[in-house]
């Protein structure tokens, strides 16, 4: 027994005393990931931050800059006709996929033809307006559109990752087929499913050379672990925003730095526009009223965002309409809902309508987001400091959607009365937001989940999008956001802060991408020389 | 006895038509579609003759008993499918997962077995005694713990505090290790997650054992071993622990079937890449395939597990085979 026991420790202090040598190169930076991204190539990859690790391997024709304003990159001139119907593109020379063969306007053109075919969610849509594709040689091509499309350029030429086509022109079921060849600036060395992915720089890269050797992507699934792990300096960065609590904590470690910047993820109050009650607005003016986002900003983000605007525009995006402004004012709720005949009739506390219907809500939220809990929670005792009842209900996602947004269909209808949500960051960058949030044709409006209906939306959203010039965009956008802001659709609650935080001795060239982050290509390459 | 045997094997057959029916339905049953783990993030901006191509595309669109006669053909030939989201096929993305979890989950249930099983033998021979009321309040504490809260405590002092072991992984990210520095690097990353699933899962051997025991030790031919003059150490062994450990051996059977199930919760904390982890992810993402192969698996190993137990309860206990 006791030679057993003596065996078993030496053995345990064994183990725990030979340290393996982390892959100890030079220019190595180990980046955790919270997920699976599949194979990380344009017909795999899972998440908007997995199409930013996809792109340092398989490039888009133009890439946003850090203001998100789209840059040619692997173009190297371009012309737009006068209608802004015909675009003209002439690729760098000696571009090359990873295998060595060349990349040609072929391979373009075969790309955009083959997303309309196999069914992309991102990229289908964004090729529909195209009338037809021409290449002259092999890095000239003319892109023809059927009508003229202000978000053309950000999305697909900035968003659509080109495909090799001598690999992917037989594949007919491509979210089965895991070939990792593409163009970029880093090549796929190791996938180990589950458990990390290590992509190596492309030394060969037309653009020059990445300014990191090798990254390895290892997975952490909870997030207070992968912040451990940066601390103990186990890897160099989470690509996930430090939660508010652990700034200063971060801040005072040694060896960590902060990026900071605004954050494009906004949080809502998302309102059902079909409920009966909900349906007017004097109600959603006096919600909104209640609901104190300053107070939600200190106590949720503790001071690390910045409150919603009216419009749904965040301040420092360019089309952010410094105008419209909104004050929550508890008294002016009082007001609105007296004005409006909503006084308790029964005595019970409540407030009712002039029917008699007591002004009883429901409110959802994500089970797995803390501050929209929390949130969620501060809004109810508001609401009900008014005489309004919201009772929580805190619920997984897939449960959520399945009643603000059946099968991510907003024509199939809604089933809630207010939920608190929120759009990601690309949401914001889409020249066609307001558009696609508010139009009431649900086509158009693909992410109006509340049931928005307003004419005047409808028509200026039907011009932005045909809209090329940005001058004119930013008018009809001023506009939108007045609308919106007087009928309060959505509440808009704040837009939380970027923070990441990494370890300054690995890698210091991080570029910060306005609303979205540090994880972006700019951060690995510089862009190529015209 | 083959009768016994036919009869068995049928019931078998019954449970796990029930179960392969159960893992159909039960994940179709939840809200929520799988539409934007098979579409991705924009599916929002998808129109409705592309929604209705990737359904089909995945034989969502079909009836579902079609699909379920589909899924009942698949399993028959030994097919277990793709993944909705990550597009590889099934069999492989268990084949990777399932080592990872039979080394932990087996060697902490092995583990904690022989440990819970010496300590509440040793705990019930000294009734009372200060090894017996520590044991025991350990135990209590043990038991109630979250494995959740334990494997972060271990993290933070043995990983991020004292530096012995790494805080997540089954092995070192992108490292290219082979022999013995693979097997250390691996039974590193593998110590902390295996002390948090076996310092849980020692109470409830320890218990048993300590009850067991206690019950024995009350028999006459206890007595009767002591009144022959037998030395104390023999009596422990050789009559009383031996006894002892059959309710002990009938968990360790129970538990042996759910070894497959993995430990989804430890899985999360260290980041380790087992099956339970792959179940909990295929569950938020509506994975049905996976989610169905998964629990296919597990029945199997747990009527498996069950078989082996009725074939070895004769070997274990005499009393069995007489009757």
């Amino acid at each position: 027994m006791r030679k057993w026991a003596l065996i078993g420790l030496v053995a345990a202090a064994l183990v725990a005393a030979t340290t393996v040598p982390v892959s100890g190169q030079t220019g190595s930076l180990r980046m955790a990931i919270p997920q699976n991204e599949g194979a990380l190539n344009p017909y795999t990859y899972v998440t908007g931050l997995g199409w930013n690790l996809m792109t340092l391997v398989y490039e888009p024709l133009f890439t946003p800059d850090a203001d998100n304003i789209p840059r040619p990159w692997l173009v190297r001139r371009y012309t737009t006709s006068r209608d802004g119907k015909t675009w003209s593109f002439t690729l760098h020379p000696n571009l090359k996929w990873h295998d060595g063969r060349p990349f040609t306007a072929d391979d373009v053109k075969f790309t955009y033809e083959y997303v309309r075919r196999n069914t992309h969610s991102r990229w289908t849509p964004q090729v529909r307006n195209i009338e037809s594709i021409e290449t002259a040689g092999p890095t000239a091509l003319t892109i023809k559109l059927t009508t003229a499309s202000s978000g053309f350029l950000a999305q697909p030429l900035a968003d659509l990752p080109i495909l090799p086509r001598h690999i992917w022109e037989s594949v007919t079921e491509p979210r089965r087929f895991n070939n990792v060849v593409g163009s970029g600036p880093y090549q796929i060395a190791e996938i180990k499913e589950g458990q990390f992915y290590r992509l190596v720089a492309n030394d060969g890269y037309f653009g020059g050379r990445p300014k990191v050797r090798e990254l390895v992507l290892p997975i952490i699934r909870n997030d207070s672990v992968a912040f451990t792990a940066l601390k103990a300096a186990e890897i160099d960065t989470y690509v996930r925003p430090v939660s508010p609590e652990l700034v200063a904590e971060f801040e005072k470690a040694s060896g960590i730095k902060l990026a900071r910047g605004a954050g494009y993820v906004s949080t809502i109050l998302q309102f059902n526009l079909e409920h009966p009650l909900l349906r007017e607005v004097k109600l959603r003016q006096a919600i909104a009223n209640a609901i104190n986002t300053r107070l939600m900003v200190r106590l949720l983000l503790l001071g690390y965002g910045v409150v919603g605007s009216p419009g749904y525009i965040h301040p420092d995006s360019p089309f952010y309409n410094p105008e419209v402004t909104f004050t929550a004012n508890k008294a002016k709720a009082v007001q609105l809902l007296n004005e409006a005949g909503y006084v308790d009739r029964d005595r019970d506390g409540i407030r009712d309508a002039p029917d008699g219907t007591p002004l009883r809500f429901t409110l959802l939220t994500l089970a797995g987001n803390p501050i929209r809990v929390r949130g969620a929670d501060l809004i109810r005792t508001w609401l009900r400091d008014v005489g309004i009842d919201a009772r929580v209900l805190v619920q997984e996602d897939a449960s959520i959607i399945a009643q603000v947004w059946p099968d991510f269909d907003v024509c199939k209808g809604r089933k809630f009365d207010m939920a608190v949500f929120g759009w990601s960051a690309p949401v914001m960058n889409r020249t066609t937001n307001l558009r696609d949030l508010f139009h009431s044709d649900c086509r158009f409006g693909t992410i109006n989940i509340g049931g928005y209906r307003n004419s005047v939306v409808d028509q200026l959203g039907t011009d932005l999008a045909a809209t090329v010039d940005v001058a004119k965009q930013k008018k009809i956008l001023f506009d939108l956001q007045k609308v919106i802001a007087m009928d309060v659709p959505i509440h808009v609650l704040f837009y939380q802060d970027g923070i990441y935080a990494y370890r300054a001795d690995k890698h210091t060239a991080w570029v910060y991408q306005k609303g979205q982050g540090i994880v972006n290509k700019l951060s690995f390459v510089d862009p190529p020389k015209p | 006895m083959w009768r016994f045997f036919a009869g068995r094997g049928a019931q078998y057959l019954l449970v796990l038509g029930l179960t392969v029916t159960l893992n159909f339905a039960l994940p179709r049953m939840m809200p929520g579609s799988p539409m934007i783990f098979l579409a991705g993030e924009d599916v929002g901006f998808l129109e409705p003759q592309q929604r209705a191509q990737l359904y089909a595309l995945y034989g969502l669109d079909q009836p579902q008993w079609r699909q379920f006669l589909t899924y009942l053909g698949n399993l028959a030939r030994g097919e277990l499918g793709y993944s909705f989201q990550r597009g590889r096929p099934i069999a492989a993305m268990i084949g990777e997962h399932l080592p990872y979890t039979l080394l932990l989950v087996g060697l902490a249930l092995v583990l904690a077995t022989l440990l819970g099983a010496a300590l509440g033998a040793l705990a019930a021979w000294r009734r009372g005694g200060p090894f017996d009321l520590g044991t025991l309040g350990v135990a209590m504490l043990f038991e109630s713990v979250p494995s959740f809260w334990l494997g972060m405590i271990l993290i933070a002092v043995f990983a991020a505090g004292l530096k012995w072991f790494p805080i997540f992984g089954a092995v070192t990210a992108g490292a290219a290790l082979s022999g013995w520095p693979m097997v250390v690097d691996r039974a590193r990353h593998l110590a902390l997650p295996l002390a948090t699933l076996t310092l849980i899962t020692i109470p409830g051997t320890y218990l048993i054992m300590r009850y067991s025991m206690l019950a024995v030790l009350g028999e006459q031919y206890i007595a009767t071993a002591r009144a022959k003059g037998l030395a104390e150490r023999v009596v422990l062994r050789r009559h009383a622990v031996r006894n002892a450990l059959l309710p002990v051996a009938t968990v360790f059977m129970l538990n042996l079937g759910f070894v497959a199930s993995g430990a989804t919760v430890t899985e999360t904390v260290f980041s380790y890449p087992g099956i339970g982890r792959l179940l909990y992810e295929a569950v938020l993402n509506r994975d049905y395939p996976v989610l169905q192969g998964t629990f296919f698996i597990i029945t199997v190993s747990v009527i498996a597990a069950n078989i082996l137990a009725d074939l070895a309860y004769p070997f274990i206990d005499p009393r069995v085979r007489r009757r």
